[in-house]
């Protein structure tokens, strides 16, 4: 049983590591908007925007 | 694409085209129909930028395309600039918007991206959930008001929000929340792990020195726990000992603390029992309870904006020299502004010079408006129809009427229910036993067997956690609120649906409530032989379509005849054109007679009608009757309430006329009219001391008073935005029919409370004697205690899918324009 002397302080890595990630994704508000996410990668396409005719422009 | 869609309906907004409409836009080779100008502009701009996709993701929400005359260049201003934005590092900006018309993901995504191809803007991030959006741009590449136009342009209404709003507190309240709850959660997921160990190598035996070092990372990862997660638990429970009433949170705090120091004094002895295990698992399900709860409260507040949204984007202000375009915040009591037709009428005042329409529907939610004359007062929100005012200040800001009625709307909103502090006092009791009841227990076992007297103690305090009791009642909320928010009806306090359950009166406001408070055509009633009643129709739908009066709505979908001049409008009265050199006047009886050279023979006002009459110089030619329709799932409705128990009434201000007709389509219901508000409150009072539980549908502030004082208030979205800020419930699509579904759902919910409660109850009756007995172990105690929880939640989780297949009412079949 010598191993858990090892494995459990690499456990403990792991979860310190998880912890950080897990505060980073909420400080980057990825836990805010649980939604439109989901939708957006569908709609999002690498496609160039044509060039914008010059009336539209204003407003 | 939605298929049958392009056919009859606007290919931007989705409203109903008719059939004067030339306007069209090309996408993918097919021409697609839109219905107005401003839309055909919204959706070019939208596919011009190669965002046609938009058109593929989107919800239709069926709301028209943000519409009305707006000016931006006013939040150019330093004034302004300083007041919605703050600066950030290298001379950017940074301000939060509300956008009006956001709906979905789709909306978002066209924000974001359209946005963030202008010059200027540094980042821009939209949540569809709350319908806000955070943008950061450089003044010194792009006006403010450019970007704010270009969102305008999408179909949206931009409101920038003054900085110091709450949005930034809640957002950063649930994020802490989150942190919290992660790290109990990652937590209780070791040190369980290490319990488990811990516990088999007492059953099987274990090497001393591996024992000792699952203890002390049991105490490193505990650690943490205690130290950050539980830490509200703390801070509340000290508040309620200084304020001397021990609330919920004092026991816990006392079991977690004892426990977790209990168990580090036993590790760092090498003896002992130790009770990480259930102070981590007692603190993740406790955090779990309040998560959900506070999600629930976030909610509520959602629309809580609402009366900001009522004062104009900017206003013109008269000086000495030259007039200026400046935000209402900036102005002051003694300014004089001029409001144009269509604008808002930015600050409480009285009118210097002209007269105009007023519709004051937002504040009163009567739809008919009122004329205003110069020495009239104003308030601020009044919409401005037809013509031009100039106006003095006289308050602003704090001291408005419209403050005064949000200051009012939050008192009602703040003050809690008699149920409640009596639950306050009651806990303090029920903690204040919880404490005598385990001194007593660990007196009891000092002096019958000191070495287990500390664990019957934590066992005692933990199984007596009120978790699955304060769980019971938040947990069925949620689940609720959920499935009604599903059936389109917003709950934005959880207890009305407790009373809502037990009402068996339901009043209805008339205008805007039973009915769309959108007058229709009903029938025409010709007077002279020279034209058809189709020509007839043309002229006046020619006349009506420069007028902004809501009657004016009922001719919009006729077509209209070409070549309309000399248009003046009479403000109450009606308006006069000119229509190929003859002289037209259409509106009020009297008026149209005084333009006449001889009296025509009418009618008497039909008493279930409102007539609009035409005329000419000769007289009068038609009378065409109108009428305010029914909701088409009104009568359904009503009659499926009268099945559940509660017996339909209609309060209305309107006249008794159409208020009778109304009744008599609704199934004979009873109905009082020419009620004032103090007469509807005086009703709503009177049935209440008859013992009546009183539920108040309506739509308006001048119901604010009243739908305070039913025992529960339900507001129309589709009505006005104020009365969405002091109801209950609020019903966000058109129809009524989402009410039976309240009814029903909080039925259920009571009964879910009460299965909860009950098993609750019965767990500590008989959990406490068995914990003060010394028969469970503490780790025992945190595990019944979660799974009573567990078991509560999943209970409060049937309230989600039972009757989920519940349709809607049917509409009932529509009649045709009568044409005589």
């Amino acid at each position: 049983m010598k191993v858990i002397y090892l494995l459990i302080p690499l456990g403990l890595g792991l979860l310190a590591l998880s912890v950080w990630a897990y505060f980073w994704a909420v400080r980057s508000g990825q836990f805010d908007d649980l939604d439109s996410p989901g939708v957006q990668i569908l709609l999002d396409d690498d496609r160039a925007p044509p060039p914008a005719p010059p009336d539209s422009r204003d407003a | 694409m939605e298929p049958g869609l392009s056919a009859s309906r606007c290919f931007h907004c989705g409203s109903p085209l008719t059939a004067a409409a030339a306007f069209a836009v090309r996408l993918d080779g097919t021409d697609h129909p839109v219905c107005c100008a401003g839309c055909e502009a919204a959706a070019r701009l939208i596919l011009s930028q190669g965002l046609g996709r938009f058109y593929e993701f989107r919800e239709l929400s069926g709301e028209p395309v943000a519409g009305g005359t707006h000016n931006w260049a006013a939040f150019d201003r330093e004034a302004a600039l300083r007041r919605y934005t703050h600066e950030c590092a290298g001379g950017e900006r940074e301000l939060s918007l509300q956008i009006e018309g956001l709906h979905c993901a789709a909306c978002a995504w066209l924000i974001e991206t359209s946005l963030a191809r202008e010059a200027g803007v540094r980042q821009i991030q939209v949540n569809a959930s709350t319908a806000r959006a955070e943008l950061r741009f450089d003044p010194r590449a792009s006006a403010l008001s450019r970007l704010l136009a270009r969102i305008h342009a999408l179909g949206f209404v931009p409101r920038p929000l003054s900085f110091a709003g709450g949005a930034a507190e809640g957002t950063a309240e649930r994020r802490t929340a989150l942190k919290r709850l992660g790290v109990a959660g990652l937590g209780m997921m070791q040190v369980t792990t290490y319990a488990v160990s811990l516990y088999a190598g007492l059953m099987q035996g274990i090497a001393p020195d591996l024992e000792q070092f699952l203890r002390f990372v049991s105490l490193l990862v505990a650690t943490p726990v205690v130290l950050y997660s539980a830490q509200p638990f703390f801070i509340s429970a000290w508040r309620s000992l200084r304020a001397r009433r021990p609330g919920m949170d004092v026991p816990v705090a006392l079991s977690i603390g004892a426990a977790y120091l209990w168990s580090v004094v036993s590790t760092l002895r090498g003896r002992g029992a130790v009770y990480f295990d259930s102070v981590v698992m007692f603190t993740f399900f406790l955090l779990l309870g309040r998560y959900l709860e506070m999600s629930l409260r976030h909610r509520a507040g959602w629309q809580h904006d609402a009366l900001a949204r009522l004062l104009p984007d900017s206003t013109l202000r008269l000086g000495g020299a030259a007039a200026e375009r400046v935000t209402p915040d900036e102005l002051r009591a003694g300014d004089r502004v001029r409001v144009l037709p269509g604008e808002r009428v930015p600050a409480d005042g009285r009118i210097e010079c002209g007269s105009t329409d007023a519709d004051e529907s937002l504040l009163t939610g009567e739809s008919a408006p009122r004329v205003r004359r110069t020495g009239d007062e104003l308030t601020a929100g009044t919409l401005n129809l037809t013509g031009v005012i100039e106006m003095k200040v006289t308050r602003t800001g704090q001291d408005s009427t419209l403050a005064a009625v949000s200051r009012l709307l939050e008192r009602a909103r703040g003050s809690r229910p008699a149920v409640a502090d009596l639950a306050d006092r009651v806990a303090a009791y029920f903690v204040t036993c919880v404490l005598l009841l385990a001194a007593g227990v660990g007196l009891y076992w000092l002096h019958a067997d000191p070495t287990r007297a500390f664990g019957t103690v934590l066992a005692v305090l933990v199984v007596t956690c009120p978790c699955a009791l304060s769980l019971a009642t938040p947990a069925a909320l949620a689940a609720a609120t959920t499935r009604l928010a599903r059936a389109g009806v917003l709950v934005t306090r959880g207890r009305a649906l407790e009373r809502l359950s037990r009402a068996d009166r339901i009043l209805f406001d008339k205008t805007g409530t039973l009915t769309r408070g959108e007058p229709r055509l009903e029938g025409v009633l010709m007077l002279e032989p020279r034209l058809t009643a189709q020509q007839c129709l043309s002229l006046a739908a020619a006349l009506e379509s420069h007028s902004g009066h809501p009657l004016a709505r009922a001719f919009k979908h006729l077509t209209p005849l070409a070549g309309v001049s000399g248009i003046e409008c009479f403000a109450g009265r009606g308006l006069e054109g000119v229509i190929e050199g003859t002289r037209y006047r259409i509106g009020r009886r009297e008026f149209v007679l005084e333009g006449c050279a001889r009296g025509a023979a009418g009618t008497a006002d039909d008493p279930g009608h409102t007539s609009v009459v035409l005329g000419d110089t000769a007289g009068i030619l038609a009378e065409f009757h109108l009428t305010d329709v029914l909701r088409s799932d009104a009568r359904d409705t009503i009659q499926r309430l009268a099945a559940l128990g509660l017996s339909a009434a209609i309060a209305s201000g309107d006249r008794s006329g159409p208020v009778a007709a109304a009744a008599r389509q609704l199934g004979n219901v009873a109905a009082s009219a020419n009620l004032t508000a103090d007469g509807k409150l005086a009703l709503v009072r009177a049935l209440r001391s008859e013992g009546h539980r009183l539920v108040m549908v309506g739509d308006g502030v001048n119901d604010a008073p009243v739908l305070a004082a039913a025992d529960v208030s339900v507001a129309i979205a589709a009505g006005t935005e104020l009365a969405k800020v002091n109801a209950d419930l609020i019903l966000l699509g058109e129809g009524l029919a989402p009410l039976v579904c309240a009814v029903e759902t909080s039925r259920r919910l009571l009964r879910i409370i009460r299965e909860n409660l009950a098993w609750a109850v019965l767990y500590n009756l008989t959990a406490v004697p068995l914990a003060a007995s010394g028969l469970i172990e503490p780790w025992m105690a945190a595990l019944g205690m979660s799974g009573s929880s567990l078991l509560v939640v999943l209970n409060a989780m049937r309230l989600l899918d039972r009757g989920a297949g519940r349709s809607a009412a049917q509409p009932s079949p529509r009649p045709e324009v009568a044409h005589a």
